[in-house]
């Protein structure tokens, strides 16, 4: 596998766990890496967004504006669609003024690449949502249309969460690729595809879609995977009931407008709500779980592997067979090996138990710290997402309020109007 | 109840009842309903007549008497309306405890109408009898006959869609019932209509049908006289008072049959909204039961979501009994009137084409025929009438609009309470968990 161009201006998290079977596997790579990534700036209990972030106190960014292009794609093929303007700017000191140091142009397909690179190499980390692809949970009947003003907005802001919170995680705002696709507007998606990780996704996704089972699941994985099953349910009816309800709303309003000389015109569109509540579905990253549920297939294998070497070895020593085998049948009926042979066969096999052995070790090394690091990310983002749910909650309260205060306002004008008739 | 002879009193009330041997005189027949509350036998309270004499607005004298309808006493009737307001109010009647009745050939509601009069015309100065619908329907008829020059308040709708509605749902008992006591209230209000013996006797006969079986007796002169008008005459044209008012009524209509279907418009919308909240809500307590820290702040919002629900299926409950009912009274009060315009067109067609056969006669007399004359003492009484009641009724419906239109106002600010509260309530619980850390 290729690491990514060499050029490093900012530290770079080197290309993580090697595909199973790797020959470069070792023990120590794997180790070694997983220590330097580790954050340990992470302190007993603070795992807030805003301390300890290095990166969000150097730079601040924001996805500023959106733009209808036009252009040729892959098929050059005429087509429209719309870039966003990421602006970085540094802040060189608290409370000091802010400089543009970056500004390009990105289109929704570049961020999506950018995640799809992220999910690959931080396997056990919780990448942040992207804002929805299409508008699924439309209401007021709009269509899905890309296109549509208020769509396009709700996706800006989108975007912009999506890039504060990979700036604001430990880990991933230290990824070189990040970097550029804040910096470098030309040639970013060659790199990443240089990088090959589309080839990495590619053997994990297929890995990913076989079926295993688990023999011994860490019983914490499994929860967590029913409970983001069950919460992907509960919002996605959540979000679908919620466009009808607005929709209802919106439609008994605009039937009060028509009474025309008594009551005023009103319209409700909810805004804030819908973003945090869908990010909230996307939220849970199954994929980690999954990966999990992979290394321990591979331990179990490993493990017996062992076992069966480990008998063989045993077998030939006493020369008495445990299990019927024909190759044990064959000895007998063919006589035996010279005792040669079996030197140089229980010396092949010893360097394969011990070859075995340290696998093995290496493998749950591997397993324990990427549980531990899974764990410590999902700490890190259930506390996250139970503070943006919160703040989701209450500013949809907040909303309601002010919308049950104008209509307080709407009729005690009204009843006064009529008290003069 | 009353089960004496009429005492001859000195009373310049309506003559016409006092000449007539009381229907119930001797009367044992039991209503349909058994366990009427009779009313405690104080057969005499001492009654100022001097004072009667004073508030007597217009003698009750039914519009057929041959006095003509002059503008001083026309006048008179006006500034004395003014004063049967508050104190000097001496007839009061409502209509509640409605009851079930289940017979072999039907099952309806009866209504309890109590009455409580200082008036000579009661002999009693309590009653409290049952009637039924079809019992309001006759009255309602009967002073359309009696009193054609005047406008007979509305009734609410006699028949209803038999799938759609339950006639014995205690919403729709309940509006009927509203209805009702409205349309008697109007009635009693009314200085020519709440001396009318139809209405008496609904108010106090034991025994209505047996009434209602006498059939013409008591038929007023007024009301033969204008069924004769055969309505074969054609008005050339509408005063322009009348004209005017004729136009109103058009317009009034149209814009409350607008209104009603706004009204209900928005209630069908507010309906489909509440379906969906009620799916809605529930939906955040699926959720809580997945969430550890979540858990409370979730369940209160889906509690907060169920009192607003609640709160709206009481708005548009209150809208379906209240607002809509009144507003197709007026609907059905507009039309009634717009009948007795075309009435009194007939009268004035009838003078004049009557008048005109005098004129082409061409015969030298000097004295107009009787029977022209009295043409024209009916037109005028109508007319005189007619405009008293169209300004008593301007006034009513100020007041009703003004009532109905506040009071749904009222309700909808109540809602809007109801859920601010409901939202206020979850912030603290939102907000807390925060700042413990």
């Amino acid at each position: 596998m290729e690491q990514a161009a060499p050029d490093l201006e900012r530290p770079l998290q080197p290309a993580p766990l090697e595909p199973l079977g790797h020959p470069d596997a070792g023990p120590e790579a794997a180790v070694g890496e997983e220590a330097e990534g580790a954050p340990d700036e992470e302190g007993p209990g603070d795992r807030t967004m805003t301390e300890n972030n290095f990166c969000l106190k150097k730079i601040e960014i924001s996805v500023s504006e959106a733009e209808k292009r036009t252009g040729r794609n892959a098929m050059n093929m005429q087509e429209t669609y719309t870039a966003y303007l990421v602006e970085t700017r540094s802040v060189e000191h608290i409370d000091g003024p802010s400089v543009l140091t970056d500004s390009l142009w990105r289109r929704y397909s570049e961020f999506e690449l950018l995640r799809n690179y992220l999910l690959v190499y931080y396997p056990h980390i919780v990448v942040p949502p992207l804002p929805e692809k299409r508008a699924e949970f439309v209401w007021h009947k709009l269509s899905a249309d890309n296109m549509d003003p208020d769509f396009v907005e709700r996706r800006r802001i989108g975007l912009e969460n999506f890039l504060l919170r990979v700036a604001s995680h430990p880990i991933l705002c230290r990824d070189k690729i990040f970097y550029l696709f804040l910096t470098q507007e030309g040639n970013w998606k060659e790199i990443v595809n240089e990088t090959g990780f589309q080839l990495k996704a590619d053997s994990r996704l297929k890995a990913l879609n076989a079926t295993f089972r688990v023999k011994n699941p860490d019983k914490r994985f499994t929860e967590l995977k029913h409970y983001s099953d069950e919460l992907q349910s509960v919002i996605s009816h959540l979000l679908r009931v919620r466009a009808r309800v607005a929709d209802r709303l919106y439609g008994v309003y605009k039937v009060h407008g028509n009474y025309g000389r008594v009551f005023s015109e009103w319209s409700a569109i909810e805004k804030e709500m819908g973003d945090g509540l869908q990010s909230a579905g996307h939220h849970m990253d199954v994929a980690v779980c999954r990966k999990h549920e992979l290394m321990q297939y591979d331990l179990e294998m490993a493990a017996q592997d062992l076992a069966s070497k480990k008998q063989q070895c045993e077998e030939l020593a006493t020369g008495t067979v445990r299990t019927f085998s024909l190759k044990g049948m064959t000895t007998k009926l063919f006589g035996q090996e010279t005792p040669e042979q079996r030197e140089s066969r229980i010396k092949v096999l010893e360097e394969q138990i011990s070859e075995g052995e340290q696998q093995l070790k290496a493998k749950n090394l591997e397993g324990r710290e990427f549980v531990k690091n899974a764990w410590a990310d999902i700490e890190r983002f259930k506390e996250q997402k139970n503070r943006d749910l919160k703040e989701a909650l209450i500013s949809y309260a907040v909303m309601q309020i002010s919308m049950c205060k104008k209509g307080i306002q709407v009729w005690t004008n009204a009843k006064e109007c009529f008290s003069k008739m | 109840m009353s089960g004496g002879l009429p005492k001859a009193l000195p009373s310049t009330g309506p003559h016409s009842l006092r000449d007539m041997p009381h229907p119930l005189a001797g009367s044992s027949s039991e209503e349909a309903v058994g366990g009427d509350s009779t009313p405690s036998p104080d057969l005499l309270t001492a009654r100022s007549f001097g004072d009667k004499d004073l508030i007597l607005p217009n003698g009750g004298t039914p519009a057929g008497t041959s006095s003509p309808a002059s503008s001083s006493s026309l006048l008179n009737r006006l500034q004395l309306d003014d004063d049967i307001d508050g104190e000097t109010r001496d007839l009061f009647v409502t209509v509640d405890d409605p009851k079930k009745h289940v017979c072999t050939m039907e099952t309806y509601i009866t209504y309890r109408i109590t009455t409580k009069s200082t008036r000579v015309e009661f002999d009693l100065p309590e009653y409290s009898v049952r009637r039924r619908y079809q019992d309001f329907d006759w009255l309602r008829s009967k002073l359309e006959e009696s009193q054609p020059t005047h406008l007979i308040p509305p009734l609410p709708e006699k028949f209803v869609v038999k799938g759609v509605v339950d006639r014995f749902s205690e919403e729709f008992v309940e509006t009927r019932r509203k209805a009702l006591d409205k349309f008697l209230k109007r009635i009693t209000d009314h200085p020519v209509l709440s001396f009318n013996e139809h209405f008496n006797v609904f108010l106090t006969a034991k025994d209505l049908n047996a009434y209602k079986k006498q059939g013409m007796a008591l038929l007023s002169r007024v009301g033969e006289s204008v069924k004769h008008v055969t309505g074969g005459y054609k008005l050339r044209s509408r005063p322009l008072e009348f004209a005017a008012i004729g136009e109103y009524l058009d317009t009034f209509a149209l814009k409350l049959g607008t209104i009603d279907r706004i009204a209900q418009r928005i209630i069908k919308e507010e309906i489909e909204y509440l379906v969906e909240l009620r799916e809605y809500g529930p939906v955040y307590s699926t959720w809580s039961a997945l969430e550890g820290e979540l858990a409370e702040p979730l369940e209160g919002v889906s509690a907060c979501i169920g009192n607003c629900s609640t709160a709206l299926e009481e708005l548009t409950d209150d809208m379906t009994e209240d607002f809509l009912p009144v507003l197709r009274e007026y609907i059905l009060y507009s039309d009634s009137m717009k009948s007795v315009l075309k009435k009194r067109d007939q009268v004035q067609a009838e003078y004049e084409a009557k008048l005109e056969a005098v004129a082409l006669r061409k015969e030298d007399r000097p004295k107009v025929p009787s029977d022209v004359e009295k043409c024209q003492d009916r037109m005028e009484c109508f007319n005189a009438d007619l405009k008293a009641d169209m300004e008593r009724w301007q006034n009513n419906k100020r007041q009703d609009f003004r009532q109905l239109l506040m009071g749904m106002a009222d309700k909808n600010i109540q809602y809007y309470e109801k859920c601010l509260m409901a939202w206020e309530s979850i912030i603290p619980l939102l907000q807390e968990k925060q700042e413990a850390k």
